[in-house]
């Protein structure tokens, strides 16, 4: 199978740096997958889950918090706050923190609070599912 | 003139303080180095961002974008947004009144101001003079951390997509070549498009995925976080090397004073020394004066 250059950054680190078969990612309308010699696009990145067939045919899974991937002469870089594989995240901490930002929701804040704690709680509820179809 | 031993304990005093700025300079020095470290692994994240978002604003599909400087119609009277970068503490110098006077400076131009600080050194000020502060991000400034830039990030993002402010200016110190500390005032929204340097070569126009608008949408707030950590990691080293240099100031003036008062206390114990002879002397010739008076009479 063809094979592009991938590079994934998040603010911390880089998270992946080689060959690549298949990339798939979240977008606004749905899930949106990238293979050798795609069109050169700027695509927005959201919330969700992340699936990469690298070189050699492994599948590597990561939740991913919102970004931007772009495709241009066969490399494409994606640029996103965080990329976690399901291996480091802690259940514990994404539970306790989409329930306060639940509760926040529930209290009836203002319209800023309210969608910084909806933002908050749709990365954590990612972090959940994506740990969670690992087991 | 003091006494000797007022004098020792001026030396032991000078000698306690000095202990303590050597340690804060030690201290501030290493504290520097590593916020520098942890700079330099996010840089690349960011500087990506920013040629991306550059490329986005060649799109003209980007002008419709309310980031973009010229979408919104200004109204005098229209409120500005400053973020105030200072120290959590003192002892740094001139560090905090540089960027205070910088901030007070920038605010006597326009008439509707709301200010955001961060640092409790700004915070103080501003109470004490009476300004009025919308809110203040506490202990943000002693240890910068990517997720305390996105939360402040988020709530001014917020205000400006509101329109509550028409634009956002961040004062923050830049160390400069050498131990300058210069002070920036930077205009963070809406974003000149002009600014973003441009390599020269014109690039290929990209297809935006669903549209330039959405991708900037995406790739701003992640832009404004990365601006306001690096912003808040220099602010950090300048207010660390401004602290060094401030120790550095501090110990080489209580190694001046306390040569001055080891010479002074030499010179007094001398004096004192002096004086017993002169007096134990004295008190002999009178004595033999008075023997050889009483010698005489007999």
């Amino acid at each position: 199978m063809n094979r592009f250059h991938l590079k994934i950054l998040a603010a911390e680190r880089m998270f992946f740096d080689g060959p690549c078969e298949s990339l798939i990612v979240p977008t606004m309308d749905g899930l949106y997958g990238i293979q050798a010699e795609h069109q050169d696009v700027v695509i927005a990145v959201m919330p969700g889950k992340l699936t990469i067939h690298s070189a050699g045919g492994a599948e590597t899974v990561a939740a991913v918090s919102g970004g931007v991937l772009k495709m241009e002469n066969n490399e494409a870089l994606l640029l996103a706050d965080c990329v976690e594989r399901p291996e480091e995240i802690d259940l514990r901490r994404a539970e306790r923190e989409a329930a306060e930002a639940r509760e926040t929701l529930l209290q009836n804040r203002s319209v800023q609070e309210s969608h910084q704690a909806e933002e908050r709680m749709v990365r954590a509820l990612n972090r959940i599912k994506i740990k969670r179809r690992k087991k | 003139m003091a006494s000797a031993k007022e004098i020792k304990n001026h030396i032991g005093s000078v000698k306690s303080t000095q202990k303590v700025t050597n340690a804060m300079y030690l201290i501030s020095s290493t504290k520097m180095r590593r916020a520098r470290e942890e700079l330099a692994q996010t840089q690349p994240y960011f500087d990506a961002l920013r040629t991306e978002i550059c490329r986005a604003f060649q799109h003209s599909d980007s002008r419709k974008s309310h980031y973009v400087a010229g979408h919104r119609e200004e109204k005098p009277g229209d409120a500005y947004g400053y973020l105030v970068l200072t120290a959590d503490r003192g002892l740094a110098g001139a560090y905090n009144q540089n960027v205070i006077q910088k901030a007070l400076h920038l605010m006597e131009q326009h008439q509707n101001n709301r200010l955001f600080v961060i640092g409790d050194y700004g915070r103080q000020y501003f109470r004490t003079h009476r300004i009025p502060v919308e809110k203040s991000f506490l202990y943000a400034a002693q240890s910068p951390s990517v997720p305390r830039a996105r939360e402040m990030g988020a709530l001014l993002l917020d205000l400006y997509d509101r329109g509550e402010i028409q634009r956002l200016y961040v004062v923050y110190t830049e160390m400069g070549d050498g131990m300058d500390l210069i002070v920036h005032a930077d205009c963070l929204l809406p974003i000149y498009p002009e600014t973003f340097a441009q390599d020269g070569q014109e690039e290929n126009e990209l297809r935006f995925e669903p549209s330039a608008d959405a991708v900037l949408a995406r790739a701003i707030p992640s832009y404004v976080t990365g601006y306001l950590y690096s912003a808040v990691v220099e602010s950090f080293c300048a207010e660390q090397s401004a602290r060094t240099s401030a120790m550095d100031l501090a110990n080489q003036n209580a190694q001046e004073l306390l040569e001055e008062l080891t010479a002074e206390y030499n010179h007094e114990r001398q004096s004192a020394i002096t004086q017993e002879i002169t007096e134990i002397s004295a008190g002999e010739r009178a004595e033999k004066q008075h023997a050889k008076e009483r010698r005489s009479h007999e």
